[in-house]
């Protein structure tokens, strides 16, 4: 049995004229962090959501375990979509129902646990998170940390064997960020892989394993933390030039 | 100019095939598991309950305003002891489906649009999906059949409350007693009236639901987009409910009111 839980063979992807992926070659073993990081607009999302058949690509191959996922319709994909999670950027939280409701959804829909289950469940998920007893509150109630907590809580609590994590300390503040880097890194240890989309270099570097940097449609560069911060790799240097100048200057 | 008026002309045609594609995929999931009978249920007090007073008020002031006009105007031909008759069949023929679903395309259609707009300019709707669920069976179908079932029990109350005023006004303006009005009204309003009136606005709940739907979920550039995309369910809608009328029209003369 192979080790790789997700595999991406010369994924392309256009919207219009504007091509986003030209060859993407990527796979994801189990366990594993991924770091993915990229300037704007080099699709770092549009990857992530490709991989769950949120976007649909226009040529490649997508494979979760051993099975082609890309070519799934919209209905054989909702099984895969309860293995692979993805966490939105900004929580993505339906604002008509409160916490619990959010955060219990897929239980409701997935799973046959009894509402004593599911609350008890939501509410191991909202301590996780350093949220608890807040089930009664809507998500306009909620500052932008706690909602994309709530939406993290929300994305794992079926126990999802990948979590796609899109950005998910942006615009926050550094205790937020350590927030939800924790859970990330809580995730890990319980042998949940990931992939991380971010600017956040500091942030990659604490969790992930394994970092690429997407630039111009393809996998421009593939290492692991150490080897990112002693690369000399020219797209290495120009991503830290354009995202982190002190981190940069550091790493020199 | 020709070429632009191509690129518009596909695009309508465009627009048309996959609202077909998206009411199939409707019936299709209307007909499958999982049905979400408490969404349902929240559709039918917000749709349907919460639109009572707005459409008796309606029903009410149309039967008021026909019986008046039509009152005077027959009364230069000593024509007045047709306005029962006249007023009864007008409204449940054409009055009340009409204007009930005009109205419902405004307060129903545009809020539709703008709930599922929003969300899918805030990624509720990817969130749907990515939960692995269908926005289809979550979204659509609770908030058609909603608007399908309580579109016609709305026109059946605001056809009542347009008789029931026109009783009242013609015993106040023209001197009818309403035990005249109302056994005229009754002889001419038969059996075949209702049920055209009653098909009529089962389709104008359709046009109204699915064009509501369809668009909420074409929905882009934020808030501006949802803006839009409202003006453009409520005139939409309400040119479709028009022409349908005619075709409708038309076609129940041939058919069910050969019956009457």
């Amino acid at each position: 049995m192979s080790d790789t839980l997700l595999t991406i063979e010369h994924l392309a992807k256009s919207f219009g004229e504007n091509t986003i992926h030209r060859d993407i070659n990527l796979k994801l073993k189990k366990h594993e962090m991924l770091g993915l990081l990229g300037n704007s607009g080099t699709g770092k999302s549009v990857l992530l959501r490709s991989i769950i058949g949120l976007e649909r690509i226009d040529s490649g191959k997508i494979y979760y375990q051993d099975k082609r996922i890309d070519n799934l319709v919209e209905d054989e994909l909702f099984p895969v979509r309860t293995k692979i999670s993805y966490a939105f950027q900004n929580g993505a939280l339906f604002d008509s129902i409160n916490i619990f409701e959010n955060i219990a959804y897929p239980l409701f829909e997935h799973t046959k646990l009894t509402f004593t289950e599911i609350t008890a469940k939501v509410e191991n998920m909202l301590a996780l998170v350093g949220l608890e007893g807040k089930t009664t509150l809507m998500p306009s109630d909620l500052s932008g940390g706690m909602r994309k907590r709530v939406g993290l809580a929300r994305s794992i609590i079926l126990n999802p064997d990948v979590v796609l994590y899109d950005e998910p300390t942006a615009g926050l503040d550094p205790v937020n960020t350590e927030n939800i880097l924790n859970i990330m890194q809580k995730m890990k240890e319980t042998g949940t892989a990931g992939i991380f989309v971010t600017h956040d270099i500091p942030a990659a570097v604490k969790v992930c394993d394994r970092i690429v940097i997407i630039d111009k449609g393809i996998i421009a560069y593939e290492g692991t933390p150490d080897d990112l911060m002693s690369s000399d790799n020219e797209i290495v240097n120009r991503f830290f030039k354009d995202h982190n100048d002190e981190y940069a200057k550091g790493k020199a | 100019m020709t070429s632009l008026k191509k690129t518009k002309f596909e695009k309508f045609i465009f627009t048309v095939g996959d609202m077909v594609i998206f009411f199939k995929d409707f019936v299709v999931c209307c007909f499958t598991r999982p049905f979400y009978y408490h969404k349902f249920i929240e559709q039918m007090v917000r749709l349907g309950i919460d639109s009572i007073t707005i459409t008796a008020i309606i029903g009410f002031v149309a039967g008021l305003i026909m019986t008046l006009e039509f009152g005077h105007g027959l009364a230069k031909f000593g024509g007045t002891l047709y306005v029962p008759a006249i007023v009864s069949l007008s409204i449940v023929r054409e009055m009340s489906p009409i204007l009930t679903s005009l109205l419902i395309a405004g307060r129903i259609g545009s809020g539709i649009t703008a709930e599922i707009g929003s969300m899918n300019v805030t990624e509720q709707v990817d969130a749907i999906r990515a939960l692995g669920t269908s926005p289809i069976r979550v979204l659509v179908v609770p908030k058609v059949l909603a608007t399908m079932l309580s579109l016609p029990l709305l026109t059946i109350m605001a056809s009542f409350l347009g008789i029931l005023s026109g009783m009242l006004i013609a015993n106040l303006e023209f001197g009818i007693s309403p035990g005249f009005f109302l056994n005229k009204a009754l002889q001419s309003v038969k059996f075949p009236d209702l049920i055209g009136g009653f098909i009529k606005s089962f389709v104008f709940s359709i046009i109204i639901s699915v064009t509501a739907c369809y668009r909420g979920f074409k929905t882009r550039d934020g808030t501006t987009g949802v803006g839009n995309s409202t003006t453009w369910v409520v005139v939409t809608a309400s040119i479709g409910i028009l022409f349908a009328d005619f075709f409708l029209s038309k076609i129940l003369i041939l058919t069910l009111h050969k019956y009457r």
